[in-house]
């Protein structure tokens, strides 16, 4: 596998988007974070009563989360990149010159896979570092509490990645790859939006709790895991949300992520390329 | 031993038979031609043969062995295009490939130099020309030094000099023990550089041996002819004349120049002295040598693929 991660270096070190993608998504992450900590201290600072309840979003615990959850709205970059990659050796048709000159099909395919575990692994040793900072900044002692969640967000990262691998394999054309990808993205949002809405209803009305079905859908499970901490206004009206069944959409998740994982290796595997 | 042996290889997508029961066997240092007209699934073959297409159909062995990754490290290939990162230099490119093949990287400069393309070892792959594609995906190929060459259409977009130095590369790679597998469309190429030949047509094996064996095996129920070209100051009795010889089967008058089309056992010499006894003095006389077109045209059909 060493081998094969270096001839990824190989095409990867002069690639101009991959220097552009890494240097956007550092500073991405630590200007999302910026901004979110920045708009709640504003809040805190200028909204009168607003300071009363003590409630700071970066202090240590919330940190973990609150980064965690504001990171994730820039992980299709990475995921983006791998797409690029990927599609990029259908145009060249290198994967099958990969092939010709010896690779076998499931190696290739592996270390796609290995690059987006790789991928997620960078994105959440960034979202870890930049909750320390703003932990420390924020003048609060250090804890570990609330750690789980950059497993989440890590759990999230994978599946962007590899759903990101799997659409590329199935599309294999650049444009048409990304722009599926961004469609199915804002479909699956729309629908787990509108089971949401009536798994609140269903609640309401003859007290079925399943959960915010929403959440069950592919991109969305590891989506649910992850919010922004509760602050105290939103704890008030939790009693008519549908209860948070964490560990059905933490099952979900890493099922999904094995779905697709062998999805695309078996596409890749057995069919023409 | 053979070098590739394929059994019964077939090929369909969806209705369309690309390849139908193909079997044959290439013998080692050998310069092996798959002659088809385009679309006949010369490419589909070696698809098949080196993993990029997964068969129907049949099996196929590389020196004996089922075919697999290890095995394709130690053959060169070019297959339908010269496939290269866009982005990335002539050198970074082969860098790639000699990692995939598990060799170090002191082979590039030599492979470059073989193509004539090192001094342009460091422009983008995407700043070449079509013909300089062609030339890095021979010298790729050429990567290792393997004792197999497998090249599709090596001479695509290649201007005529260098149509002849890889004619003459394919050569000398024979003539120092190499078997080299090649596909081409180009009856002139393959009839230049092949020892055998497998000549294929819309995805059926037509003929399969060494080029003397397929230019001399009549097929099928064609009887094989001698073409020889004649003329005289009188051509009307000259006509009249060759019809009473034996052996003549037909005659025609093209460009000034009459084709006596005869039995394979008459000669040209035969025919000169017939004509002499006869009164009449040739001034040009020629025996059409059959070459490799005329089979390919007879056993194929002289209409292209519609």
């Amino acid at each position: 596998m060493t081998e094969l991660l270096k001839i990824e270096w190989l095409k990867l070190k002069n690639y101009i988007a991959f220097k552009v993608m890494a240097i956007f998504f550092i500073i991405g992450v630590f200007a999302i974070n910026y901004i979110v900590y920045t708009v709640n201290k504003n809040i805190v600072n200028n909204v009168p009563g607003a300071g009363l309840i003590s409630f700071s979003p970066y202090n240590f615990e919330n940190t973990w989360q609150s980064t965690s959850y504001a990171t994730g709205f820039i992980l299709l970059l990475p995921s983006l990149l791998l797409m690029m990659l990927l599609t990029n050796e259908y145009t060249f048709k290198t994967h099958r010159q990969n092939i010709i000159d010896g690779l076998s099909r499931q190696q290739f395919i592996s270390v796609k896979i290995m690059m987006a575990l790789i991928f997620a692994l960078v994105a959440t040793v960034l979202v870890f570092i930049t909750a320390l900072i703003f932990g420390f900044g924020s003048g609060t002692s250090f804890s570990l509490n609330g750690i789980v969640y950059v497993g989440y967000f890590f759990l999230k990262a994978l599946s962007y990645n590899l759903i990101a691998i799997l659409f590329s394999v199935l599309i294999k054309r650049t444009g048409f790859a990304t722009g599926v990808f961004f469609i199915y993205l804002g479909a699956e949002n729309i629908i787990s939006q509108l089971l949401n809405v009536l798994s609140i209803k269903w609640k309401a009305d003859n007290g079925a709790d399943l959960g915010n079905l929403g959440d069950y859908l592919p991109m969305n499970a590891a989506d649910g895991l992850l919010a922004f901490p509760d602050n105290p206004f939103k704890s008030m009206s939790k009693h008519i949300m549908p209860s948070d069944y964490t560990w059905v959409v933490l099952a979900l998740a890493l099922g999904y992520l094995v779905l697709f994982y062998f999805w695309a290796t078996k596409k890749f595997v057995h069919s023409d390329l | 031993m053979a070098v590739l042996t394929v059994n019964n290889l077939s090929k369909n997508y969806k209705s369309v038979k690309a390849l139908q029961d193909v079997s044959f066997s290439v013998p080692e240092k050998t310069v092996f031609g798959i002659l088809g007209p385009n679309g006949s699934g010369k490419t589909t073959l070696l698809g098949i043969v080196m993993d990029v297409l997964k068969a129907s159909g049949g099996t196929y062995s590389w020196m004996g062995e089922e075919g697999n990754a290890a095995q394709r490290k130690k053959i060169g290939t070019l297959l339908e295009t010269p496939n290269f990162y866009h982005y990335l230099s002539a050198e970074a490119n082969l860098k790639i490939a000699a990692k995939i093949k598990g060799r170090g990287e002191a082979d590039i400069d030599k492979v470059l130099h073989i193509v004539n393309l090192y001094q342009r070892k460091d422009s983008k792959f995407s700043t070449y020309s079509l013909g300089m594609k062609q030339r890095l995906a021979i010298a790729a190929a050429l990567l290792g030094d393997p004792d197999i060459l497998v090249f599709d259409e090596p001479t695509n977009g290649l201007d005529p000099a260098g149509i002849a130095e890889i004619r003459e590369l394919i050569k000398e790679l024979n003539r120092k023990g190499k078997t080299i597998i090649m596909a081409s469309h180009i009856l002139d190429e393959v009839e230049k550089v092949c020892t055998h030949v497998a000549i294929i047509q819309k995805g059926v094996l037509k003929m399969v041996g060494s080029v003397k064996e397929v230019m001399a095996h009549s097929g099928g129920d064609a009887v094989t002819t001698v073409l020889i070209e004649v003329s005289s100051a009188n051509d009307e009795q000259l006509i009249k004349i060759l019809q009473q010889m034996n052996g003549v089967l037909d005659i025609h008058l093209v460009d000034n120049l009459l084709q006596v089309t005869c039995s394979e056992n008459i000669t040209s010499a035969q025919v000169n002295k017939f004509c002499f006894d006869n009164g009449i003095v040739l001034n040009k006389l020629n025996e059409k040598r059959k070459s490799l077109e005329t089979r390919f045209l007879e056993i194929t059909g002289t209409k292209s693929e519609k």
